[in-house]
């Protein structure tokens, strides 16, 4: 094995041979020197705050006036809160449905374009449809908020050319929560599709072409090919689909603001609530570390199963 | 593997060490024009432009004070919350500004928690204030007054008129509504619009939200959806500066959920049979950026605004001829809302005596004048709001504006006690699930809104 080397002392170290105690402390101090920027901004930025807020949780404290110690009464504030209540209901109720759709459509479409298809359409599609996760949540929200209006949004224009009377798309619950379904999975699943892109495009093609000849066809080959080779895929796809859904924010803040009533708030909206709107940080913090825990558990979980579904080839 | 000497090692942390020094002005922020500097500190409700255009204003303040120097530190926000937290973010980073915007919706936060009483200054300056508050209708003051304390002069105000189409008016074969119109005359206005117009219009479009949402049509009914009282106090103002007045007490309170009155379900039945009739639109969330195109359009017949948008309007090219206002119609009484805004200084400030002269500068005939060139909000100094609306872009009524305070002395502040976002969003996230269920869904909604509301007043 060649070496590069900086010093000015350069020996070539035979194969086999251990290094000097003094170039394995060299190499060690280096590992952390390059370490280093990121320890430090994860510790800043990270570790502290997650420890901070998991103080935060047990004090009383609207930023201005000193921080008093409650004990966990920010815990027995937020399970009898009717909101907090519904809103993690709401997030739990919208990951099974988003995340669902989030996957089935990637996938579908993963399939779709790895299919038999020029090169440069397939470049295209893959393009189009990453497209809308690198535009901003807000603004997008902001533009279906428009086109959603019941009075005068162009959806409910379209839909009357059908003699369809006007939906209270973002007044009513049920329309509410299609709109943020809607937004969210079309503007998400464009990184799910990517993953599925990637472990479609892994699969050898022997494999298709061996069970072509026992007589397996397009639907037998995805059950029976596609799916369990890239279970893999699948499961990483869904721990990161799961986790972003839990934390879903943007799109119901400015749709709808969590309405009407409670029908879209989301477990996030409600921490952002407690702590900027309420100024109730330690109760802002203790949601937080709840959600924090459901989400451990939900991977957890899904890790646990992966060992009965996962196929590792 | 790369290897490294003790000497190269030493030297890469060197260059670190440098380009950390280097860059450290920016990786603190001490780079930012005036930040560490000796000045007047002045935080503000928009963007670097708004900052941008106060600058005739430093300049003005600064040719009677040259030996204050003023930075305005313009802050972003969705909405006024949204404005207090990050005002909050730098009194908790020890970076508070000395002086603050507010509005009505963070008085009385500001007020309870943040901002210093201005009683001491008004006393030993009034004097040279007695012409302000000859000018200043007493509503918009007793409205930035907070347990008998004042906390603000008023710089600014809105109240939510009526704002019409006069197409839309005139093609329905009517006039201008009378200034005592009532809510039955309200809906006959609104069904005649509707019958003759053709394609997508309606009567009245308006957004949930606390200014100009539901608020209007409880004040006209004489209720809230909370309880109002009056705090003790304020005498020292009020026998000084409005000695005909009668005595207006040391400021609004509003301590308790008041959601079920009978009253607050009359109104909301009101809004109920508006929008099921489609005379009224379902209310969306938000700030009704949508509406000046709607508007203008004629797609709207009516829709609530203030003096802020005849600024609006003209900037979109509509003709002040093309619409008028007129007052909320009435139920019980022709109460208004309004909301207003004006500068507090806070309490953790070492410059109090340098806020309270620009203070003083900006609410005098020569800082209003600078701040507002343009009728882009009502003014609480009669002459100039006279002078503003009345010079040729108003609407035909512009007096209006003014005469909600004049006319109807009842008019008072939305809603806004310390905990204003937390009840705001109680308000606002019951009003749809309470105006779209039928008639008997009045009551549901509103035993929902009184149990938020309860929540949100609940000291812990």
């Amino acid at each position: 094995m060649s070496t590069t080397t900086l010093s000015t002392r350069a020996t070539v170290v035979p194969k086999g041979a251990k290094p000097a105690p003094e170039k394995k402390r060299g190499n060690r101090l280096l590992i952390w020197v390059f370490l280093a920027p990121t320890v430090i901004g994860l510790g800043i930025f990270t570790f502290i705050p997650i420890i901070g807020s998991i103080v935060l949780a047990f004090f009383r404290w609207d930023i201005i006036t000193a921080p008093e110690f409650v004990g966990v009464d920010n815990f027995v504030q937020l399970a009898a809160n009717p909101t907090v209540r519904v809103s993690f209901l709401n997030t739990i109720g919208f990951v099974i449905v988003a995340v669902t759709l989030q996957l089935a459509v990637a996938l579908g479409l993963a399939v779709l374009v790895q299919s038999k298809m020029p090169n440069w359409l397939r470049t295209f599609f893959r393009s189009a449809l990453f497209f809308p996760l690198i535009l901003s949540a807000a603004s997008v929200s902001l533009v279906m908020a428009y086109l959603f209006n019941q009075e005068f949004g162009l959806v409910n224009q379209v839909l009357g050319w059908f003699g369809v009377a006007k939906i209270g798309w973002l007044t009513t619950g049920f329309g509410a929560k299609v709109v943020v379904l809607l937004v969210y999975v079309w503007q998400n699943f464009g990184f799910t599709f990517l993953l599925f892109i990637g472990g479609v495009a892994a699969i050898p093609k022997e494999v298709y072409e061996a069970s072509s000849i026992d007589g397996a066809t397009g639907w037998r080959q995805f059950r029976q090919i596609t799916i369990p080779l890239i279970s893999p895929t699948m499961l990483v796809a869904s721990v990161m689909a799961i986790i972003g859904a839990l934390q879903i924010f943007d799109q119901p803040y400015v749709l709808t603001r969590g309405g009407p009533g409670d029908e879209t708030r989301t477990a996030v909206m409600v921490i952002y609530e407690s702590a900027f709107q309420q100024l109730e940080f330690g109760l802002a913090s203790a949601i937080g570390i709840v959600l924090t825990i459901l989400i451990m558990l939900v991977t957890a979980v899904q890790f646990q199963l992966s060992k009965r579904f996962v196929f590792y080839g | 593997m790369v290897e490294l000497s003790r000497r190269a090692m030493i030297a890469l942390l060197g260059l670190g060490a440098i380009g950390t020094a280097v860059s450290w002005p920016r990786l603190t922020g001490g780079d930012i024009p005036g930040r560490g500097d000796d000045a007047l500190t002045v935080a503000l409700f928009g963007t670097a432009q708004d900052a941008a255009a106060r600058q005739a204003l430093v300049e003005g303040f600064q040719r009677k004070h040259p030996g204050i120097a003023v930075r305005i530190v313009a802050i972003q926000g969705q909405d006024w919350s949204n404005y207090f937290a990050k005002i909050l973010t730098m009194v908790a980073a020890g970076t508070p500004p000395d002086v603050v915007t507010v509005a009505t919706e963070g008085t009385q936060l500001f007020a309870s928690r943040m901002a210093h009483p201005i009683d001491e200054y008004v006393q030993r300056d009034g004097d040279e204030l007695k012409e302000y508050f000859d000018d200043v209708n007493p509503a918009l003051v007793e409205a930035f007054m907070y347990k008998g304390n004042l906390f603000q002069l008023p710089d600014n105000f809105n109240a939510p008129n009526v704002f019409y189409n006069t197409g839309a008016l005139e093609r329905a074969g009517l006039e201008r509504p009378r200034d005592d119109w009532t809510v039955d005359d309200f809906f006959q206005v609104s069904r005649a619009m509707k019958k003759s117009a053709d394609g997508n219009f309606l009567p009245y479009f308006w957004n949930n939200r606390l200014w100009g949402g539901v608020v209007p049509w409880l004040y006209v009914n004489d209720t809230s959806f909370l309880t109002e009282e009056k705090a003790p106090g304020g005498d020292w103002l009020w026998n000084r500066f409005y000695p005909n007045e009668k005595p207006r007490g040391g400021g609004p309170l509003w301590e308790n959920a008041d959601a079920l009155n009978e009253r607050t379900i009359e109104s909301f039945e009101v809004l109920q049979q508006m929008v099921s009739e489609g005379l009224a639109a379902n209310p969306a969330q938000g700030g009704g950026n949508e509406l000046v195109s709607l508007f203008s359009t004629g797609k709207v017949g009516m829709t609530p605004a203030g003096g802020f948008w005849v600024q609006g309007l003209n900037d979109a090219g509509v003709a002040n001829d093309e619409y008028d206002v007129s007052f909320f119609p009435k139920m019980r009484s022709q109460r208004h809302q309004f909301g207003a805004g004006g500068y507090a200084i806070m309490e953790t400030s070492p410059r109090k005596d340098e806020a309270w002269e620009w203070l003083k500068y900006c609410i005098s005939d020569e800082g209003l004048r600078i701040a507002h060139p343009r009728p882009d909000s009502s003014i609480p100094r009669r002459s100039i709001n006279d002078e503003l609306y009345g010079a040729g872009m108003g609407p035909k009524h512009w007096q209006v504006f003014y005469d909600t305070l004049d006319k109807f002395p009842e008019s008072g502040p939305m809603p806004a006690p310390p905990q204003q976002a937390a009840v705001e969003s109680a308000l606002i996230k019951n009003v749809v699930t309470t105006i779209t269920n039928g008639q008997g869904g009045v009551r549901r909604g509103l035993e929902t809104m009184q149990r938020d509301l309860e929540l949100a007043l609940k000291g812990r």
